[in-house]
C-alpha cells in the first residue's frame, strides 16, 4: 500500500522534509508505521508526537487504510 | 443544526481595528443581548537564550479547519448562541499583538461566559497549530507547547 506522510513543526525538523510517499507491501497499523518511522528517523525517538490518519487522531492499534494521509503532529501550540 | 465552515486563519497579527469592526457588524442583530470576547496576546517570556520576540505559527490547515468546525458545532449544540467567530493567526505575530480572537454572542450573558471558555480550551487542546517562539535577534527559537 501507498501512503502520504506529512510532518509538521519540530517533527519536520527531525525528518528533514515536510512530506513523503511511503510504500509498504504489508498492511500497517499506526503502531507498525510508527515503528518503521522511528527506525528511519532515530531523531524522532526523543520527540513527542501524535499520529492522525485522514485527519483523525488515531491510536496505535488503528489499521491504516490504503492511500491514507498520515500526519505526525507535535504538541499543539494554538492560542 | 449545521453551520457553514468559516475561514479561521489570518495572515499575521489580528488588529484591534478588526476586532472593533467585528463588534460593529453585530449592531444590527438586535436579538443579541451579550457579547463576550477572548483575545490571545503574545507574551515576551524570558527563555534561557533571551527574550521571546514573537511566535511563528504554522498548522496542518485542512485538519485544523475541520477541527475548528467541530468545535463550532459542539459549542452551538451546548450553548444558546446567536453567533460565533474564531480567528487565529498564521505566520509571525510579534509580542504584544493578538494571535487568537474568539467572539461569541447570545441573548443572555451566562451562555457567552461558558461558551467562550469551552471554545478557547478546545482550541488549545485539539487544533493542530504549531508555534515557534522566536528569541533574540539571531534567529534562535524554541517550540511552544500548550499546557
Amino acid at each position: 500500500m501507498t501512503l502520504s506522510i506529512l510532518y509538521f513543526g519540530m517533527i519536520a525538523e527531525a525528518t528533514g522534509q515536510p512530506l513523503e510517499t511511503w510504500t509498504s507491501l504489508d498492511a500497517l497499523t499506526v503502531g507498525d508505521l510508527k515503528e518503521d518511522l522511528l527506525k528511519k528517523y532515530p531523531a524522532l525517538r526523543d520527540r513527542k508526537f501524535q499520529m492522525a490518519v485522514n485527519q483523525q487522531i488515531s491510536d496505535e492499534a488503528f489499521p491504516i487504510p490504503p492511500l491514507a494521509e498520515v500526519a505526525l503532529l507535535p504538541p499543539f501550540a494554538g492560542g | 443544526m449545521s453551520h457553514t465552515p468559516k475561514k479561521v486563519f489570518v495572515d499575521g497579527p489580528i488588529s484591534p481595528q478588526f476586532v472593533a469592526d467585528s463588534i460593529a457588524k453585530h449592531q444590527s442583530k438586535t436579538t443579541i443581548g451579550a457579547h463576550n470576547i477572548f483575545l490571545g496576546q503574545i507574551r515576551a517570556d524570558e527563555k534561557e537564550n533571551g527574550q521571546v520576540t514573537g511566535i511563528e505559527y504554522t498548522a496542518y490547515p485542512e485538519m485544523a479547519e475541520s477541527v475548528f468546525h467541530q468545535i463550532r458545532e459542539a459549542a452551538f449544540e451546548k450553548y444558546e448562541l446567536t453567533c460565533m467567530h474564531i480567528y487565529h493567526s498564521l505566520g509571525v505575530v510579534p509580542t504584544g499583538e493578538i494571535s487568537l480572537f474568539v467572539f461569541v454572542s447570545s441573548p443572555h450573558r451566562r451562555a457567552t461566559f461558558e461558551a467562550l471558555e469551552f471554545i478557547v480550551e478546545e482550541i488549545k487542546a485539539k487544533v493542530p497549530i504549531f508555534g515557534k517562539e522566536l528569541i533574540g535577534e539571531k534567529g534562535e527559537f524554541v517550540w511552544k507547547e500548550n499546557q
